[in-house]
């Protein structure tokens, strides 16, 4: 790594990340939000656009853990904040993105076996908790909001989608994920 | 084989304080101020992909809609030009027409139409990633004499208005989000009132000042011009459904926009819109 580490003792925070890791990660990301707000509102399912970004970030905490997922998550997050038009509440998917991607991270030390199953049935159920939260501040934080029968078809809706995309976007991530992959660093 | 958690734990609550700030600096600002800087950098990044995607994969969308068409082009072709050749004698009329009008009009000092004005045709490059609200990225920006708050139209009646703006690209904030609102009126009639967005496939509410306005199915909403923004006259839509007592205030009177919000890819961006309301003023 061409990066100076100031103390072998004490790593920085993102561990054994390189530039040319970091990069590719936000470039898939970058390029998620993109599709997320074109390509995937040609194929949308009765109107409901997937949250491919948070499949990525979901994908990216189970290929690489905890830490990587809640910072991938917070700038995935901040990415989809910006692109919102004003009177959304900036920050919100960047705070409920954060804690899927720890959580995930987390969760994915305890699925021993290498299913892509584990990975899709995480994403379901994530997505159904992450959507159902937004929601939820969302409308305690004050932000006008559409009923809530139609917000139940959406979350339905885009649990279902996302459960769809995951077998298609994991093999992506991960491959991604792999290539970039310096040699592993271990400190303890 | 996976390093300890203690790192991750404070590296969570990090983001999650930074998260928490972020909030609450635009609880704060609302607008200006750094994040309005960061938002304008976001849409300078993903903008140019979004174009680059939109161009590769609408004529594609396109091509599977048209497929199932193929039979009937050759028909539609002929009948299409035989069509053109009478419109434009229709164009002919029309453009003195429009001649005679513009003249009357200055004689007898009516407001000027909506379509009067300067006009910029914009594409669609992307929509808000939310399913909670609604707005379109369009390809034309300040550089191209786009404001905030102008108004949007398209063929069918009103689409939006412009929210935010860089030198290449603005957002439009749809009629059908809820924080959406114009100022109506009931076509050929003077009861005006608020109009208002619900999100996709609801409808618009519109709501009417004064207790004795009378309003019906069927009856045309317009916008009314008092509202800064839209300039009057603009289509909007038909009135659906009205339930409870006219007189009452939870009367709830449901309007079915003509504009299809699920199809934009083409709107026309009402550059003079501002400017009339604003010189209408003074002369008041």
């Amino acid at each position: 790594m061409s990066s100076v580490v100031k103390e072998p003792r004490a790593p920085n925070v993102l561990g054994d990340l390189g530039i040319g890791r970091v990069s590719a990660i936000a470039a898939v990301i970058v390029v998620a939000s993109a599709v997320q707000s074109t390509v995937l509102s040609y194929a949308t399912i009765l109107g409901v656009i997937p949250q491919v970004v948070l499949v990525v970030v979901m994908c990216f905490a189970f290929t690489d853990g905890a830490r990587v997922g809640l910072v991938c998550g917070f700038f995935a997050g901040l990415l989809q904040d910006l692109q919102l038009p004003e009177g959304s509440i900036i920050g919100l998917y960047a705070l409920v993105y954060t804690l899927v991607g720890y959580s995930v991270g987390q969760l994915r030390e305890f699925t021993p076996e290498e299913s892509v199953w584990t990975p899709v049935l995480t994403v379901a159920a994530a997505t159904a908790v992450v959507e159902a939260s937004y929601a939820t501040l969302a409308i305690m934080l004050g932000q006008e909001w559409v009923s809530l029968t139609f917000t139940a078809k959406v979350i339905g809706l885009v649990v279902l989608y996302n459960t769809l995309l995951t077998p298609l976007v994991f093999p992506l991530v991960r491959k991604v994920a792999d290539r970039f992959r310096p040699e592993r660093v271990y400190r303890w | 084989m996976y390093r300890r958690n203690g790192r991750g734990r404070l590296l969570l609550l990090v983001f999650i304080a930074l998260s928490i700030i972020i909030i609450t600096l635009d609880f704060r600002q609302g607008d200006g101020g750094p994040l309005q800087s960061a938002k304008e950098i976001s849409v300078a990044v993903v903008a140019p992909i979004q174009r680059g995607l939109t161009t590769i994969f609408r004529p594609v969308g396109n091509f599977f809609a048209s497929i199932g068409e193929l039979g009937s082009l050759r028909t539609d072709n002929a009948r299409l030009k035989a069509q053109v050749e009478g419109m434009e004698q229709e164009v002919k009329r029309a453009e003195a027409l429009e001649d005679d009008f513009a003249a009357l009009t200055r004689l007898s000092k009516l407001d000027a139409p909506y379509t009067a004005g300067e006009q910029v045709f914009a594409q669609v490059i992307g929509l808000s990633p939310s399913n909670y609200r609604w707005a379109r990225f369009i390809d034309k920006g300040t550089d191209d004499g786009v404001r905030k708050d102008m108004a949007v139209i398209n063929s069918d009646g009103l689409v939006g208005k412009v929210i935010s703006v860089t030198p290449g690209n603005a957002l439009v904030l749809l009629l059908i989000d809820p924080k959406a609102a114009a100022g109506a009126r009931i076509e050929n009639r003077r009861d005006t009132g608020k109009i208002q967005g619900n999100g996709e496939d609801q409808g618009l509410s519109l709501e009417l000042i004064g207790s004795n306005s009378e309003v019906f199915e069927a009856d045309g909403v317009v916008t009314s011009g008092q509202d800064g923004v839209f300039p009057p006259g603009i289509p909007i839509g038909l009135v659906d459904q009205i339930s409870g007592d006219i007189r009452r205030p939870d009367q709830q009177i449901i309007v079915q926009p003509w504009v299809d919000f699920t199809a934009l890819d083409y709107v026309i961006v009402l550059l003079d819109s501002r400017v009339e309301v604003a010189s209408e003023r003074e002369t008041k």
